[in-house]
């Protein structure tokens, strides 16, 4: 085993041991993936909304180039500024150097996934910018010094206790302010309130990027995200290069799916369509006739950090992802380990695409082991991404790469051998059938000799029926006749 | 860094021309839910039970009656100021010449490019409890309220008080926003911000329990005029 199998391993059997976690993350996926199931459920045309939307991301996608350059010039001629990244190193120096030229001291922030995976609140900290996370779940995340477990729920691993005794040690709060969840939820809007009132910039995400008009859309449920961009007079927008679509159309095809796919919702409560600050008057004099507030300055960063690379793979199409995080919550094995056994800032079945494609196969294609492909994220994606194949994918270039186990680098050559002679295959199967017969217990195989241990050390497998697939298949067509 | 500009767009092409993407069939189908939605009072009743759903309230008032009605929820609140856009943005004449005559004070504002001038407006207007603003349309199938940045528009209106009360004529109710889109291709061009608001602030983030208000308006009331 590697290193890096060797952590993840660690962190799964910590997650396992855990029953707190275990009955939180039940709860929570439990509810997020019944939201889903009623939302769609109730919405007349989800499967027609399906196919359109994923038609959209994949148009989107391929002529990607085009639409980014069109963006940059509407966004442009509204009055943004458009950066572009190629690396999360170059994406926390531009903010930086925003920062730093409009010299802002505090920094309050949206939840943003593309954030956390370029780091950049430890870069501008570095840089004297003190970052605030405004999202609950984020600012909890925040002062514990911890990682969000979740691409939309973040602290699904944590209790009310926990919240309350971070609020209580971390964040000054009374014992009147932690006495319940809406006590905690107004202790943290009127200590977001005074960091919101007085930061010089704000700095999102994007849910989606619209190019026609150069807008970028943003969606909360809290609010924040408005707060964020609207009072303070900078705000920067981290785009992932791939959240782009051509129109206002495909926007709306795309927010009918989104929330309903992440928490169950119609809609989110805000949703954010910004293009470019705010716009002065005609008339001359300061800004009079002008808009009354929002920023001075919109900065967009586009991101690249491995996304087009991507693009030339066979991963391409987890590009079409639109981060709704229905994929988490009916994975088996997101509900059993948990976000932060996967190590990453993207966890469960999009993570284990993502992690490696972006970041590279040496330290975490061992993610997508952590998958039986029962396909249950295929179901649930509503852009319909092939995730098991993707997975497979993962797993194949692993092994090309001889990164897999030792044992399965031989094994696999030799079972394809086999499986290419249907007679040695069949009998192959039959002495097999037998072996695993013999060490099963109780209908389970939890233990195999040799080297095959290290595939049941982490994994449990039915014992083999009494007569193969084949032969089962073989079976009923003759009865059929 | 206009080097990087060129070299990720090249990377795209090249990734383009290898990559091995599922065929993006490109139906380009007649849309078959277009044109239809129903009548106003269908929506009215859709838009109302979604919203309240979403813990919000809708009103349905003439013209005349909006000023009593914003003033007596003022008076729910205990609130005595208010922010509001412009009368000419509210859709509802003389709305708020009748909230003056019911002793609620207008306050107006602008925010300044300097910094520091900037953090104290902000935080003069924070304890303001009422913000009143004219909807450009209402979407029946999700309960939200279309919100159009501009002069005489402020975004904070309906952001920074407790209580957002937001107007809307009924006849601007469309069954989604798909049918508003297809309406108004250049909706996003409306104004720098566009902000789509289904119900009172809310989070779910501790225990999955939901609470209201944590960081925009707790309580929303939408008041569709005749
Ligand atoms: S892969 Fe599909 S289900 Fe998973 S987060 Fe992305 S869009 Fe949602």
């Amino acid at each position: 085993m590697s290193d890096a199998a060797r952590a993840f391993h660690q962190r799964i059997d910590a997650a396992l041991a855990d029953r707190a976690l275990g009955d939180a993350l039940a709860l929570t996926t439990g509810r997020l993936a019944g939201g889903r199931a009623a939302a769609m459920a109730a919405f007349a045309d989800a499967e027609a909304a399906r196919d359109e939307a994923r038609r959209i991301r994949a148009a989107a996608i391929a002529r990607l180039d085009q639409l980014l350059e069109r963006f940059e010039r509407e966004a442009t001629a509204r009055g943004c500024r458009v950066h572009w990244a190629e690396t999360a190193a170059d994406a926390t120096r531009i903010v930086t150097a925003i920062a730093q030229e409009a010299r802002v001291t505090l920094a309050v922030k949206s939840k943003s996934m593309v954030s956390e995976e370029i780091e950049l609140n430890a870069a501008l900290e570095r840089s004297g910018v003190r970052v605030v996370e405004t999202d609950l779940g984020e600012f909890v995340v925040q002062i514990a010094g911890d990682r969000p477990s979740h691409i939309i729920t973040p602290i699904i691993h944590r209790s009310r206790h926990d919240v309350a005794r971070l609020f209580r040690e971390k964040a000054n709060a009374a014992p009147e302010d932690v006495a319940d969840i809406p006590a905690m939820t107004a202790f943290a809007r009127r200590t977001l309130r005074a960091e919101f009132l007085q930061a010089g910039m704000g700095i999102s995400g994007a849910n989606v990027a619209v190019a026609e008009t150069g807008t970028v859309c943003l969606v909360t449920n809290e609010g924040n995200g408005r707060l964020t961009t609207t009072l303070p007079r900078v705000h920067v927008a981290l785009v992932g290069i791939e959240r782009i679509v051509p129109s206002a159309a495909d926007l709306a095809a795309v927010l009918s799916l989104l929330a309903r796919s992440a928490t169950g919702q119609a809609l989110s409560v805000y949703t954010s369509l910004i293009s470019g600050p705010r716009r002065a008057g005609a008339g001359p004099g300061p800004a009079k006739g002008g808009e009354p507030d929002g920023p001075d300055d919109v900065h967009v960063v586009f991101v690249d950090n491995g996304r087009s690379r991507l693009l030339g793979g066979p991963l391409a199409e987890i590009l079409y992802c639109i981060r709704c995080g229905a994929c988490l919550n009916v994975c088996p094995v997101y509900q059993k380990v948990g976000g932060h056994a996967y190590g990453g800032v993207y966890p469960g079945p999009v993570g284990s695409v993502v992690m490696p494609g972006l970041l590279g196969l040496e330290a975490w294609s061992e993610l997508a082991q952590a998958s039986s492909l029962c396909g249950a994220c295929r179901e649930a994606c509503p852009v319909r991404i092939d995730l098991p194949r993707l997975l497979l994918e993962v797993r194949r270039q692993a092994a090309a790469k001889r990164l897999a186990p030792r044992w399965l680098r031989v094994a696999m050559p030799v079972y394809a051998a086999v499986a290419r002679r249907p007679r040695l295959y069949r009998s192959a199967v039959a002495a097999a059938g037998l072996l695993g017969r013999m060490v099963a217990k109780g209908g389970w195989i939890r233990w195999l000799p040799g080297p095959l241990g290290a595939w049941t050390a982490s994994r449990d497998f039915p014992a083999p029926a009494t007569r193969s697939f084949l032969q089962q298949h073989r079976l009923r067509k003759e009865a059929a006749r | 860094m206009t080097g990087a500009r060129g070299r990720i767009l090249e990377s795209i092409r090249s990734g383009l021309v290898r990559a091995a993407l599922p065929s993006a069939e490109h139906a380009g189908v007649p849309d078959a839910k277009a044109g239809r939605g129903g009548s106003i009072e269908a929506m009215v009743e859709r838009f109302g039970a979604v919203l309240t759903a979403l813990s919000g309230r809708v009103h349905r008032a003439a013209s005349p009656e909006v000023p009593a009605l914003v003033a007596d929820i003022a008076a729910a609140h205990g609130v005595r100021s208010f922010l509001a856009w412009d009368e000419t943005e509210l859709g509802c004449p003389g709305l708020l010449e009748g909230l003056a005559a019911r002793g609620l004070a207008r306050v107006d504002y602008r925010m300044p490019t300097d910094p520091d001038a900037r953090i104290r407006l902000a935080q003069a207007l924070e304890p303001i409890g009422l913000g009143v603003t004219g909807g450009h349309a209402a979407i029946a199938e999700n309960g939200a309220v279309v919100l159009v940045s501009g002069p005489g528009r402020g975004r904070l209106v309906s952001l920074l008080p407790a209580v957002h009360v937001a107007i809307v004529s009924e006849r601007r109710l469309r069954p989604t926003l798909a049918d508003l889109v297809r309406e108004e291709p250049r909706l996003l061009d409306a104004g720098s911000n566009v902000v789509l608001v289904a119900g009172p602030s809310r989070t779910a983030d501790i225990e999955m329990a939901l609470s209201h208000g944590v960081h925009g308006p707790k309580h929303v009331h939408v008041v569709l005029t005749a």
